[in-house]
């Protein structure tokens, strides 16, 4: 079987991964330290700043976030054409055939890989648009806990999320889904990995994946 | 704040120097400039007071204990002695029938004019039975006197937004006065109690700036006096940013002062002047005598700031019933992932033990 090469992630596209891989970490750790501090708390006249430092950090990790939120929401319109929207949807008879493929692949049922798509498979590209939803909201109720005097925020954030102790509970709950997100992301490219031969983890470092030679 | 040349006397008569004072306090709780002190003087002083109707629904009678108790006292009489009090259930000396014509009287002889104080939420549920005054529901009372009003001041959290009463499940359907009122201008000044300060600064911006009342934040309140989150001028805010808290009450920590935010303290979510404007002559507020803040100037503070003494509200568990913390519940979710990648993992090297290789399966059909 002689596969060919097939550069299908864009350098941007790349960027805002790592840059979302990045700043969700960051964001996490430092979100448990500001929701419960776990340093010790009884030291005196050390000069240090923790809570100081981490809500900084917090704030500029969520400012990366932002950004890379901004992009992907940008190729989902201009970028190429596996990473827009209408790849990603089961709105054309291509992708309705690859969601049943990929379920029936996934739930072991059936083997059949759909070797001529490159881009994301349909289920990953609905969960990928849910993410980007949960993160404008995680977005939206991290400026309004950031920016409480902010009347543009404050305007929002009572009509999204109410007052700013909602915003703070949702802000919480949210970060779980991103850590399950990041959990079964993981498990899913090492599963897709062993089963076949796409390359899949590496074409988010280079942006190539792999298929065999003669399929359109 | 401290005035204690009138702590030991009752004296019924405002002095020129405590009204002055009093004045000058309001002007810096509004934080407008010195200049203008002369004006709120002089709209102060106009002959014609403003009459108010003050109606007490489902309340404790609380807001009006900490206004008209005010241990300091100038507070308290400025607020008596600019405004008309022609109905006021606690201190009026009229009672019964009287009572009854006084307040219609200033309703036909007012109408469009009088200000209309209401304290204590209002029942709605079974056509608002649970709250009845001189046999007549809160609701109807309300229906008469707010189209007729000037302007409606909603003191304390249960006439802005429903309170303890309208803290779930609501068995009486009790709501805050901006959910039942539309056409008369509504301002709310939540807090259980609020500070007296932000009930006169309203009233006195009022007389002051003709008849109009202070700029709001998009829940009503008074932007002078909710326009700041209570941690971000705390006098402990020093201690958070440097990682110093109380673990729990009566610790180190808590002996020394430091922050109250892991011990559940809510000024991080919480719009108020009590940091600035304090309360009584002792310049005291929650917080500086070391109990963290529990968030009552926000709308339905009993359902979403409790526990009080945790930072986040519980999760409820759909189906079983019960909740937990929040935490714990994303682990429990991480936890079930975890055991269900386990199972599909485990299913798949089962297949492929049983038919060998999955990819070169994989490679036969291409």
């Amino acid at each position: 079987m002689i596969y060919e090469k097939h550069y299908v992630w864009s350098i941007l596209l790349r960027l805002y991964h790592w840059s979302l891989v990045s700043s969700i970490v960051t964001l996490a750790i430092t979100g448990f330290y500001i929701n419960s501090p776990w340093t010790l708390t009884t030291l005196e006249g050390t000069g240090l700043y923790p809570m100081l430092t981490m809500r900084n950090i917090h704030g500029l990790a969520g400012y990366l976030f932002t950004a890379a939120i901004l992009v992907r929401l940008f190729l989902l319109l201009c970028g190429n054409r596996h990473e827009r929207i209408l790849d990603m949807l089961p709105v054309t008879s291509r992708n309705i055939r690859n969601t049943s493929t990929t379920f029936y692949s996934y739930s072991y049922i059936s083997d059949y890989h759909d070797h001529e798509r490159l881009g994301h498979n349909v289920i990953a590209g609905m969960i990928y648009i849910l993410t980007l939803i949960v993160a404008l909201f995680q977005m939206a109720s991290g400026f309004y806990l950031r920016l409480p005097e902010s009347v543009f925020w404050q305007k929002w954030g009572v009509t999204l999320f109410g007052t700013q102790q909602h915003a703070r509970f949702e802000h919480h709950l949210l970060m779980w889904y991103f850590i399950i997100f990041a959990f079964i992301h993981i498990y899913l490219v090492i599963w897709n990995d062993v089963k076949h031969s796409d390359g899949i983890t590496s074409s988010i470092f280079t942006g190539n994946k792999f298929r065999p030679r003669g399929i359109k | 704040m401290t005035d204690t040349e009138n702590n030991n006397d009752l004296e019924l008569q405002l002095n020129r120097r405590g009204f002055l004072k009093g004045c000058t306090m309001v002007a810096a709780a509004l934080g407008i400039s010195e200049a203008m002190i002369p004006k709120l003087v002089e709209a102060a002083t106009t002959a014609q007071r403003p009459p108010v109707i003050w109606l007490h629904f489902q309340e404790c009678t609380g807001c009006t204990e900490s206004l008209l108790r005010a241990s300091h006292p100038d507070i308290g009489r400025l607020i008596l002695d600019i405004i008309s009090l022609d109905y006021h259930e606690t201190v009026m000396a009229a009672a019964g029938h009287q009572a009854e014509k006084s307040l219609h009287d200033t309703l036909d002889k007012y109408a469009g004019k009088f200000l209309c104080v209401i304290e204590g939420a209002i029942p709605t549920k079974d056509k608002g039975i649970y709250c009845k005054i001189a046999g007549r529901t809160a609701v109807d009372i309300l229906a008469e006197v707010a189209p007729k009003a000037a302007a409606i001041i909603a003191i304390g959290s249960c006439a802005s937004y429903g309170g303890i009463q309208a803290a779930s499940p609501n068995p009486t359907g009790a709501k805050g006065v901006q959910d039942l009122v539309s056409g008369t201008p509504v301002i709310n000044i939540p807090g259980c109690p609020p500070n007296p300060i932000s009930f006169l600064g309203t009233v006195l911006h009022y007389l002051t700036f003709n008849n109009r009342l202070p700029v709001t934040d998009n829940l009503g309140r008074p932007l002078f006096a909710y326009g700041r989150r209570i941690h971000d001028h705390c006098e402990r805010r020093a201690h958070f940013d440097e990682g110093r808290f109380a673990e729990e009450f009566g610790d180190f920590g808590h002996r020394n002062g430091y922050c109250l935010y892991k011990v559940g303290c809510k000024g991080p979510e919480t719009f108020s002047n009590c940091p600035s404007a304090r309360f009584n002559d002792v310049d005291v507020w929650p917080v500086s005598v070391g109990h963290g803040c529990v968030g009552c100037t926000e709308p339905n503070f009993w359902d979403t700031m409790t526990p009080f003494y945790e930072r986040l509200p519980n999760v409820k568990i759909p189906g079983i019933g019960g909740s937990t913390d929040v935490d714990s519940a994303g682990k429990k979710i991480l936890g079930v992932a975890a055991a269900a990648v386990g199972i599909h993992a485990a299913i798949g090297i089962g297949k492929k033990v049983i038919k060998g290789c999955g990819c070169k399966n994989e490679k036969k059909e291409s």
